[in-house]
């Protein structure tokens, strides 16, 4: 038999697959640890999910709190800010009764402006 | 569509295919089709049948795993077979129960006068030394070339190279014919 002849017969002997009588147990075995394997898998994914979720449910909580701050500090720069203009309004009434009405009206004004960064600074500092 | 049809009645590429998307019982069916071949591998390697169970049901998981790189180029059995194969030297190499380089100065192992009329390849590479089956399953089970066998057992080629020769005259001496037995000895080695 030459050389190419006989490593074309391993060749083939090596393909021929040797009857096995409990293939199919060992298909079972096979199927049994990849079930496992899926199983662990999927639970592995759950625990994840599950930790991502309370992260994420913790971070809505937290940034609910921090938006009910904000719109609490607005709401107090809100009124402040009104009772500002009020009296800024007050003033200019009572302004335009005085000799010096104008000058009075633009320390209101300034005043106002003032209280206006007042207020937009405080916001800024309770978002923060 | 192959997703219809029964598993058993597609072809490995389509299996693999669906098992690449998560088809578990599409890969059981490649298992059923290929387990004897990949088992049988590794025993004629060496392996006890425990072991050699063990080792083909690990290669079917790291299979599935890596499923999505067998792209059907070659036949499925050899993908798998290539993958116990290797696992298998990973663990035989762990286990340091040979010095291979060392078995590879020795002489043969005394198959030389044995002249059988035909037995079963399983028969006959029970003759050959540990070193010298690893070698041939190596390269003619497990399709893998001389040059990755000697990078998987950490190997010189040329130490490979002579356990493959020798190996293989063993085997032509006890599947040859009684009457072609002596001509076959002076045979060469192929799968460079």
């Amino acid at each position: 038999m030459s050389d190419l002849d006989f490593e074309m017969k391993l060749d083939r002997l090596f393909n021929e697959p040797p009857a096995m009588p409990d293939s199919e147990a060992f298909a079972r075995l096979v199927e049994m640890r990849l079930d496992r394997g899926w199983t662990v898998r999927q639970l592995a994914l759950g625990a994840a999910g599950l930790v991502a979720g309370l992260i994420g449910v913790a971070q809505v909580l937290g940034s609910r709190m921090v938006l009910e701050t904000a719109a609490a500090a607005i709401g107090r720069q809100a009124e402040a800010l009104g009772g500002s203009l009020l009296s800024l309004l007050d003033v200019g009434e009572a302004a335009s009764a005085l000799p010096y009405g104008g000058q009075v009206i633009w320390m209101g004004a300034a005043l106002g402006v003032m209280a206006l960064a007042f207020a937009v600074t405080r916001a800024v500092e309770e978002l923060k | 569509m192959a997703g219809a049809r029964p598993p058993a009645s597609l072809h490995d590429v389509e299996l693999a295919a669906l098992a690449a998307v998560g088809d578990r019982p599409a890969f059981g069916e490649l298992v059923r089709r290929h387990g004897s071949a990949v088992r049988g591998l590794l025993r004629r390697m060496g392996a006890e049948a425990s072991v050699a169970d063990d080792i083909a049901q690990d290669a079917f998981l790291a299979a599935f795993e890596r499923i999505a790189e067998y792209r059907g180029e070659g036949a499925f059995s050899g993908w798998v077979r290539k993958i116990a194969a290797r696992l298998y030297v990973r663990r035989w190499k762990k286990e340091a129960r040979f010095d291979l380089e060392a078995e590879a100065a020795d002489e043969g192992h005394g198959g030389e006068s044995v002249v059988a009329s035909r037995i079963d390849l399983d028969e006959a590479m029970k003759a050959l030394s540990p070193a010298e089956r690893l070698c041939v399953s190596l390269c003619y089970g497990a399709g893998v070339s001389h040059v990755e066998a000697a990078e998987a057992m950490n190997l010189p080629l040329g130490t490979v190279k002579s356990h493959v020769k020798r190996g293989l005259d063993k085997l032509r001496l006890r599947l040859a014919p009684a009457t072609g037995a002596e001509a076959g000895l002076a045979g060469g080695v192929g799968h460079v």
